[in-house]
């Protein structure tokens, strides 16, 4: 190697309770490099990120930076020492002109600045960012997002960070935005900048890297030159082989009797009026990243989300639900993504959790004496494997994968005909991830229709026997049973188009 | 499975916690009854006597009944219905009107159900205004505020800002002063409304509602339990026991004025502030989701024990009310010490 790297990881271990979110992980940048770093969701990516960033200072492990032992408690240590990061969530404060959010902080301005002043001195950063056409007094909330963007990266450097972290800048961002975006991260890097590019989108990672950080469970496999490999192999060794295992064979065939047809529902997040058709007993993924629209479909077929148009048809009834409680009265139950946000009732008992969307159901006009409600709620308990004996404690005192047992296992109290899912097993570790899988597998085969969203690959992969992909708001393709491959729908969800050339 | 078995004994401190909490606050609250009982005999005269603790009952009945009323709101997420005394205020001027006038029909005047139904309507109508508001999405504070402004003036405006009197003997003189058994009329009130608001949110499906909704209002969309009608109904509910103990004070002092609540209710001076302390002191969730209708009437018969002993102790209103304020401001901390030490949310 030429030169040392300005950023040094070595052996960073961390756990959260009893998840171990990095082993052991390695990490390095050079001067004036853009190293991708990838992994699926819970590779222990963003721990990762937030230890270089100074969030995180609960690790084991060394942390060097140009060759100096460095332990940061707090973000502003890591930023004195020139490491910047480029959250997702953007924090700039809309009303306040361009200028203004630069020097947010006030360091280097001094105490009496005009706006000119101020915009004068943003002048250099903003050119350097790619932003030549905007003018810095104009309003944060009157640029696109893209624009915004670069705005949050131009305050970094003007901030003299020399090393940027960019988690998933694009994610949110349309083709041309991107491009703009990744413009600026090859001029940052000419101009001696080192980047860490944290993204999904595997077609950027080969455009604009020279090297790529796999991450996989936790632990580092190694750096790859990106010249050397190819999609395949990347996805090959962040998905490992081995976990194929935990997932329950699929179905024989597909039925062909639809149990739910949906046509032209339009939700916001998605270009086109999508319809499609899932059938009795089968489990059918809609795959996409974030912003494909995919979970926006699912939520508006229960009801969570305004659909500009279209019908669901329903045992031979047509009909538009406009709120959860009328998708949940035809039966149609949905498992949101965020189970913390609207999923769980977390400060109240697990089996209050369970028999919430049912109570109307197991009560005799309103009331609920004896013990009905309770021995409902334990053999709904019991068929998802949440331990009885904890059906009093307050949910929120769960791991986050019976929290997720939980928050699926409450549908199954209004015994529906369609049950939706968005990430099935986000946040979830490996055991009780398989054990869901299990589930959803035994709830298909008796003849409840699961359709569910997920960004994560393996899941797509090897739980459906019917795969829909999607892609920025677009449906691209659909695959059935022995037709569902990880490397074409890898492709129809990232680059369908042939936007690159890889 | 292996997760489930990690389980079984991890969290045993946290379950430990989860028994400690739900029983402190009510050892916390117990032990300080028992103190004040202590110091209550010893060093005040005239404590331990029957007629002392039917007052303190009394007292604690007025606005315990609010209280549990405004404890459905609380426990729904709502926080507050602020506009507990100017719906106390107009619901007292209108009864005092249905008794003194009948509405301007003299057949009607002295009718005590239909003044009673008046009242009561002039309740439903507030609060299913206010709960409508709330619902589609007002904050409650600022909506209720507005309320009361609204409720206070029409009560003025109607009466001209007059005593409105009605003599005795009246219809309303057994909810006002009558007794049965014994006990006041209005203790008894209290007592049925406490059971009745217990039953209802132990064994009804409304009642796991209130407590599903107020934990978390974006869960309960989901489950099909929408904050919309549920505001409706309690401030409904809120509204109608501040009709209902606006009725019986008017009865009791045969004599309606709109700033009764303000200056002349009893020795706190202010309705809204005794009542919300009330919630608050019983150890209810500020935010939702926690606390019970046996917790507020503990809290009710509290705070009527230690203001009954500061008038024996011979200390007027000034003080009194300080009193009030400081066991406020205890309350929330004790709660927020133990909500923090056991619950398991971000």
């Amino acid at each position: 190697m030429a030169s040392d790297p300005i950023l040094k990881i070595t052996k960073v271990s961390r756990t959260f309770g009893a998840i171990q979110a990095l082993k052991e992980a390695n990490f390095e940048i050079n001067e004036g490099e853009i190293m991708g770093l990838v992994g699926e969701n819970g590779a222990g990516k963003s721990t990762l990120v937030k230890i270089i960033s100074g969030f995180d200072s609960g690790f084991k492990g060394s942390y060097q930076i140009n060759g100096d032992e460095v332990k940061f408690e707090t973000p502003s240590q890591a930023e004195g020492s020139g490491i910047a990061i480029a959250q997702q969530e953007l924090s700039l404060i809309p009303n306040m002109s361009v200028a203004e959010n630069i020097f947010l902080t006030g360091a280097k301005v001094k105490k009496f600045a005009t706006l000119n002043t101020l915009a004068n001195m943003a002048r250099p950063y903003l050119d350097e960012v790619g932003l030549t056409d905007v003018d810095p007094t104009t309003r944060i909330n009157l640029l696109s997002v893209g624009e915004q963007h670069l705005v949050e990266v131009a305050r970094l450097i003007s901030r003299e960070a020399k090393i940027l972290i960019l988690d998933e800048p694009t994610a949110a961002l349309g083709e041309a935005e991107s491009r703009r975006i990744l413009e600026m991260v090859e001029r940052l890097a000419a101009n001696g900048k080192s980047i860490i590019y944290v993204s999904h989108r595997l077609d950027e990672i080969f455009k604009i890297t020279k090297r790529i950080t796999i991450l996989r469970d936790g632990v580092s496999q190694g750096v790859q030159q990106t010249k050397d490999i190819d999609v395949n192999k990347l996805v090959e060794i962040m998905l490992g082989r081995e976990l194929a295992n935990m997932f329950p064979s699929k179905a024989d065939h597909i039925s062909d009797d639809p149990k739910i047809e949906i046509k032209d529902l339009w939700p916001d997040g998605v270009l086109e009026p999508i319809s499609f058709s899932a059938y009795k007993g089968e489990i059918l993924g809609l795959s996409g990243q974030l912003g494909s629209g995919a979970g926006e479909v699912l939520a508006s077929i229960a009801g969570a989300l305004k659909s500009r148009s279209g019908s669901l048809t329903i045992n031979s009834e047509n009909f538009l639900p406009k709120s959860p409680s009328q998708a949940i009265k035809k039966k149609i139950a949905y498992c949101s993504s965020d189970r913390k946000k609207d999923g769980l009732f977390l400060g109240r008992p697990i089996f209050e959790n369970l028999t919430s969307p049912a109570l109307s159901s197991i009560s005799k006009y309103g009331f609920n004496f004896g013990s009905t409600e309770q021995d409902y709620s334990k053999s709904l308990a019991k068929e998802f494997l949440i331990d009885v004996k904890r059906m009093f404690d307050e949910s929120g005192l769960l791991s986050g994968g019976n929290q997720q047992k939980v928050a699926l296992g409450k549908w199954l109290s209004i015994k529906p005909d369609v049950l939706l899912v968005n990430e099935p097993t986000r946040g979830v570790d490996v055991g009780a991830k398989s054990e869901i899988y299990q589930r959803m597998r035994d709830l298909a085969a008796r003849g409840i229709t699961i359709i569910f969203a997920s960004t994560d690959i393996q899941e797509i992969t090897y739980l459906p026997d019917r795969v829909i992909t999607f892609y920025r708001g677009m449906m691209i393709d659909e695959h059935r049973l022995e037709n569902i491959q990880t490397p074409t729908i890898l492709k129809e969800i990232t680059d369908p188009f042939n936007e690159t050339n890889l | 499975m292996s997760t489930a078995i990690q389980e079984n004994q991890q969290p045993f401190s946290a379950k430990f916690l989860q028994f400690y909490k739900d029983r402190t606050l009510l050892a916390i609250l117990l032990s300080l009854f028992a103190v004040m009982f202590v110091y209550g005999i010893f060093f005040t005269d005239n404590y331990l006597t029957l007629t002392n603790f039917k007052a303190i009952i009394r007292d604690a009945a007025l606005y315990g009944i609010m209280a549990i009323g405004l404890t459905f709101v609380t426990l729904s997420g709502n926080f507050f219905l602020l506009s507990l005394k100017e719906t106390a205020s107009i619901c007292g001027v209108t009864f005092a009107m249905g008794m003194a006038t009948g509405f301007g029909s003299p057949d009607l005047a002295g009718n005590f159900m239909v003044s009673l139904l008046a009242a009561l309507s002039v309740g439903v109508v507030s609060g299913v205004i206010q709960g409508y508001f709330v619902g589609m999405g007002g904050n409650p504070i600022v909506v209720t505020l507005g309320g009361a402004g609204i409720l206070y003036g029409i009560g003025a405006w109607w009466s001209d800002n007059l005593v409105i009197n009605f003599t005795r003997p009246h219809d309303a003189e057994w909810l006002g002063t009558g007794s049965f058994l014994g006990l006041p009329s209005i203790t008894w009130s209290f007592i049925l409304i406490a059971i009745a608001g217990e039953i209802v949110l132990r064994h009804t499906n409304f009642g796991r509602k209130v407590y599903l909704v107020g934990a978390n209002k974006a869960a309960g969309k989901a489950t099909g339990h929408e904050n919309f009608s549920m505001a409706i109904i309690v401030f409904t509910i809120c509204s109608v026991c501040c009709a209902f103990v606006a009725v019986a004070f008017v009865a009791q002092m045969d004599s309606a004025q709109s700033n009764y609540f303000s200056a002349e209710f009893g020795s706190s001076g202010d309705m809204t502030i005794l009542v919300i302390a009330t919630v608050m002191v019983g150890g209810n969730s500020i935010m939702g989701g926690y606390g019970s209708t046996l917790r507020t009437s503990l809290g009710a018969i509290f705070i009527a024990m230690v203001d009954n002993m500061m008038v024996l102790q011979g200390f007027n209103s000034g003080p009194r009310i300080v009193g009030v304020g400081l066991m406020i401001v205890f309350s929330i901390i004790v709660f927020g010490l133990f909500a923090k030490g056991s619950r398991a949310q971000e």
